[in-house]
């Protein structure tokens, strides 16, 4: 057969996915528009000699069982200790371990009471995760039509959630849809303690602490990792880009082929299947299937012609939200910076810099009136830690979080906001980390309208639509649209913007390759 | 008076006297106990100022189930719902006024946007179905998935195949219904800002939540439930204020047999082995019973009410964890002559349905982001009405009563107390009134302030929230009040919960009462009671 099957897009989902039909045997083509594959998990040079993560600095992990199906080798996967420490006030740092009993300790200055419900919130986080993390590894069921098969693994969900006991069953499904500050207010009293883990919910997600349902992202973090409650920072040697280096290796070994700067203008459906890829360039590709990890809208919308689509789909698919909240801050530093009440040996781990869950809340106010929040939540990275031949000897790049940065602002346009968003977070920084702009060699700024353009992310959506109660599982991106397969007969969306959602774990690919290949051979 | 009965109901308000008629109703001897000298609860009209009859807490009906009004033949008990017809929302130099008369409303939405006008047809239709989908629930007992039942495994089965059956669009609704802000469920259909911001303040009503948080768009859907095929089509007044709802209940139940004792303050729930015995109450007084129906709120109920070593301790964990957080207040005000609002002056029958003080969603949120650091909205939404106008016997001839709803009062105030600045509060209610019906400062001849703090002193409702605990998705159904023991029953055999902290929840249902009541009488028949 000389029809392909084609991937759109050489991020880790679509590099996954390609990489699970390539072993499957079925000699996948990848496109990917820009030169390099990575998509949002790449690492470039910003500065001659400096590499540092473009957009993720860390990955979710990335599933193990991923690396070991496609025999990938070489990717070192790093976990500091301790994984992060929430900067607060003016010298203020709470460290949190991936050892729970570590972290009791640091609490232990804080509030006696936090370092004894420390251990057993990580303890519930993690019993309560790996319920989670089999929801994300379920294929979610068919509603409209449900079918034997799907009784099975729902039943299977169930009867976990039975055995999980009347205590974490109720814990799991009154957290889910709480908010977070509820949820940490139960658990710590210390006001840095509860930031911490407010701050963990809130990223890459356009919500505050105070919103229903950021609780899930805790419990989403604790399914993908280990579960603990010190939230995941697992750090790639080399940065994100080497990881997807690694997988794009792979799929070329396995028999598929990647083309990058391959820009797909459209996806032609013919006699109600689809058919070919449409590129920019005018070449059309025959194919007899598709598998998407473009984001939904960029997908349905963009690539599909309207009456592909039913309406009213097309209709819901408009109101799946994409408005993205986070910008990037990279910096190429000529030494290292000193963070005031950092210990020295901590500074590895991914830093957050919050005062108070408060501070969090009002940070998110600002960006609810389509405005950059006056004090942003910081994400910090020091990747050249890591590995340090990412930058020149003796030299450093750090990598930062903006949030909040709405997609739709009220006044002005981010293209002539960008610098004064980069002054803004490099006060806020040279704030914990004296002398830091003097150490700035070169700073490259990505807003969300930068993501959008650059990579396709509509609404510069990080995870390809926000991640909240309504767009998870069954809902993700649309109830009929949830189980891989869309009402295109073999097109596969394959993407973060599918279950179980964003965060460089490879999980969205993984699962859909389980369905397409299934599919592909059952002819 | 007997010191035994078959059954006592803790509380008179209109859930305690539904649960009391029905257990009358099928022969058991029964006994409401009420703290204050009228009955009614939150439920209730006071004759504050003379002449002048203030429907003080619950002002507007709608969520009454019609069973229980077929049940309890409540008509003929005196209840008269009289129509509350529209709303009208009054901004700076115009106004958006909806009435229940369709052709009206069409042609005022419009005004404002033609596309909206054609969306509100669609978006009624997709409530009404959603409405229809999740309205059996209320009538349901909710499932304990860890400990199973047949007829629950029965319910459940039937509710998801219902869902299955449902189409896309509409299972897409409901997925953002349960899920969502109302302003996201509202944005779907429609562009105007102030009908957005109107139809989205349904959403936060007894709810510490802002219109665009997620979760509001249930509480919106709770509170369009009572709008369809019901006994009456859209919200009403009782006449003579929402008391007279629970003084027909109250007679329903006298007539059934019912004994009801006002001012008979419960001290103590009596618990023996694990069961039930009766009552204590201040003043020494015991009264025995092996049936308890409370309908006080559930922090009441279990921590005030109950021995805490007659408590699971995980069980009362659970119970202390319940989120009330009053977010609401009540100013009720008796004028000498009508407001007259700058948008539209005179007295017409705009002025007959709810004011709606909501000109935005901005405005919406902006009155939220107050309440969360701890203040009371200085420029709050509020929603009016003057029951005088379609009920003359609740003010003298020529002068009315209007019932202000203000939300958001957050019952914790960061600085200073309730009592500290309630008149302050008071304050900014009528301003903000006078800002869209600058004579309201010369027309009031009395005001009643009632804030959070109020509502739990006076009216017995946990730190003031009006639904005896949030309406918040980890506080629904299965959940309400605590995992496993949501179906009214409680750890303490012959104790059961009849009010709105349990399935389906607030507002002047009866929902809870009735189904307690029911479950009450299925475990003795079963004689697990």
């Amino acid at each position: 057969m000389s029809a392909r099957v084609v991937v759109l897009g050489g991020g880790p989902n679509g590099l996954t996915a390609a990489g699970l039909l390539a072993k499957a045997g079925l000699q996948p083509l990848l496109l990917e528009a820009r030169a390099e594959v990575g998509g949002a998990a790449a690492t470039a040079e910003i500065h001659p000699g400096f590499r540092a993560p473009v957009l993720a600095h860390t990955t979710g992990p990335f599933r193990a069982s991923v690396l070991d199906a496609l025999g990938v080798t070489g990717v070192e996967l790093l976990r500091p200790e301790p994984r992060v420490v929430l900067l607060h006030g003016e010298g203020g740092a709470l460290p949190l371990f991936g050892d729970p009993a570590r972290t009791a300790d640091a609490l232990r200055s804080l509030s006696a009471a936090d370092a004894r419900a420390w251990p057993a919130l990580d303890a519930t986080l993690r019993h309560l995760g790996r319920l989670a993390a089999a929801v994300c590894d379920t294929v979610p069921p068919e509603l409209g039509a449900p079918k034997w098969s799907d009784a099975v693994p729902m039943g299977r969900l169930g009867l976990s959630l039975v055995r999980l006991g009347r205590g974490d069953g109720q814990r799991l499904l009154r957290y889910a849809p709480m908010a977070v500050a509820d949820f940490a207010a139960e658990w710590l009293e210390s006001e840095p303690a509860r930031t911490a883990l407010c701050a963990l919910a809130v990223t890459r997600v356009l919500a505050g602490p105070g919103s229903a349902g950021t609780t899930a992202n805790l419990l989403l973090q604790a399914a993908a990792g280990d579960g603990s409650a010190a939230g995941e920072a697992v750090f790639v040697k080399g940065g994100p880009g080497a990881l997807t280096a690694a997988l794009a290796a792979r799929v070329q070994a396995l028999g598929g082929e990647i083309r990058t700067g391959a820009r797909v203008a459209k996806l032609v459906v013919r006699d109600g299947r689809v058919a070919a890829v449409g590129l920019d360039s005018g070449e059309e590709i025959a194919c007899r299937a598709v598998l998407s990890s473009a984001d939904p809208h960029t997908t349905f919308l963009r690539l599909l012609a309207p009456e592909a689509l039913d309406p009213d789909d097309r209709e819901r698919l408009t109101c799946f939200r994409t408005a993205g909240m986070v910008s990037k801050l990279n910096l190429a530093l000529d030494g290292l910076p000193q963070v005031r009440g950092l210990a020295p040996e901590h500074a590895a781990a991914r830093l957050l810099l919050a005062d108070s869950v408060e501070a969090l809340e009002r940070a998110y106010d600002d960006a609810k009136y389509g405005a950059p929040s006056r004090q942003p939540l910081l994400e910090v990275a020091l990747p050249s830690l890591h590995d340090p031949a990412l930058a020149p000897a003796g030299k450093h790049v750090m990598s930062v979080h903006v949030q909040f940065t709405p997609y739709p602002l009220r006044e002005g346009h981010w293209d002539t906001q960008r610098d004064a968003l980069a002054e803004r977070v490099l006060d806020a920084l040279e704030q914990r980390m004296p002398g830091l702009r003097a150490r700035v060699l070169a700073r490259q700024v990505l807003t969300p309208l930068d993501l959008e353009r650059e990579w396709g992310l509509t609404g510069g959506h990080p995870t390809h639509g926000e991640m909240s109660l309504n767009q998870l599982f069954v809902g993700r991106p649309l109830i009929g649209f949830s189980r891989y397969r869309t009402p295109v007969p073999g097109l596969y969306l394959c993407g973060a913007g599918a279950h179980p959602g964003g965060g460089v774990t490879g999980w969205p690919g993984a699962n859909a390759a389980r369905v397409a290949i299934a599919d592909l051979r059952a002819g | 008076m007997p010191q035994r009965y078959d059954a006592i109901v803790v509380g008179g308000g209109h859930n305690g006297l539904t649960a009391a008629a029905y257990l009358a109703r099928a022969g058991r001897q029964v006994l409401v106990l009420e703290r204050r000298h009228v009955l009614g609860g939150a439920a209730v009209t006071e004759e504050l100022f003379p002449g002048f009859k203030y429907s003080v807490c619950s002002y507007v009906v709608s969520l009454l189930r019609p069973e229980i009004i077929r049940d309890l033949e409540l008509p003929r008990h005196g209840l008269e719902i009289l129509p509350l017809d529209g709303t009208f929302t009054p901004m700076d130099g115009d106004y958006l006024w909806r009435t229940n008369d369709h052709a009206h409303t069409r042609r005022e939405i419009a005004r404002h946007s033609r596309r909206d006008a054609d969306a509100y047809d669609e978006y009624g239709k997709a409530m009404a179905d959603m409405a229809r989908f999740v309205k059996p629930v209320l009538a349901m007992v909710p499932p304990d998935p860890w400990a199973p039942d047949w007829d629950a495994v029965k319910s459940q089965a039937q509710m998801a195949k219902r869902f299955m059956a449902l189409p896309r669009a509409d299972q897409h609704n409901l997925l953002q219904l349960m899920t969502t802000s109302a302003v996201d469920l509202l944005d779907r259909w429609f562009e105007t800002d102030v009908l957005k911001a109107t139809m989205s303040a349904s959403g936060i009503i007894g709810t510490f939540l802002g219109v665009r948080s997620p979760g509001s768009a249930y509480v919106l859907l709770h509170h369009y439930m009572g709008e369809i095929d019901g006994a009456f089509r859209s919200w009403g007044f009782a006449k003579g204020g929402t008391g007279a709802i629970s003084n027909a209940i109250a007679a329903a139940a006298r007539e059934a047999g019912v004994a009801i004792r006002t001012e008979a303050s419960v001290a103590a729930i009596k618990v023996k082995q694990g069961r039930a015995t009766g009552v204590a109450l201040v003043g020494g007084d015991e009264i025995d019973a092996p049936l308890v129906l409370s309908g006080l709120d559930p922090r009441r109920t279990f921590v005030s009410l109950v021995e805490a070593s007659a408590l699971p301790a995980d069980f009362l964990a659970e119970v202390k964890r319940f989120k009330f957080r009053g977010s609401s207040g009540k100013v009720n005000i008796a004028l000498d002559a009508l407001p007259e609002f700058t948008c539209l002056p005179g007295a017409g029958s705009h002025l007959r349905g709810a004011l709606s003080i909501s000109p935005s969603v901005d405005y919406m949120e902006r009155a939220y982001d107050e309440a969360k650091y701890g203040d009371y909205s200085k420029r709050p939404y509020i929603d009016m009405v003057i029951p005088s106008l379609t009920d003359p016997t609740v003010a003298p001839p020529g002068k009315h009563v209007l019932s202000c709803f203000v939300q958001y009062a957050p019952y914790k105030l960061r600085e200073g107390t309730w009592d500290q600045k309630k008149e302050a509060f008071g304050d900014a209610v009528v301003d903000t009134i006078a800002q869209y019906a600058p004579n309201i400062r010369d027309i009031i001849l009395h005001r009643q302030v009632v804030t959070p703090l109020d509502l739990e002193r006076d009216f017995g409702l946990s730190e003031g929230n009006i639904f005896h605990g949030e309406l918040s998705l980890e506080q629904l159904f299965l959940l309400r009040p605590v995992a496993g023991f949501a179906r009214f029953r409680t750890p303490v055999r012959g104790l059961y919960l009849c009010a709105s902290g349990a399935h389906p929840g607030g507002g002047i249902m009866g929902a809870p009462g009735r189904l307690a009541a029911l479950e009450a009488i299925k475990d003795q028949a079963r004689g697990r009671a």
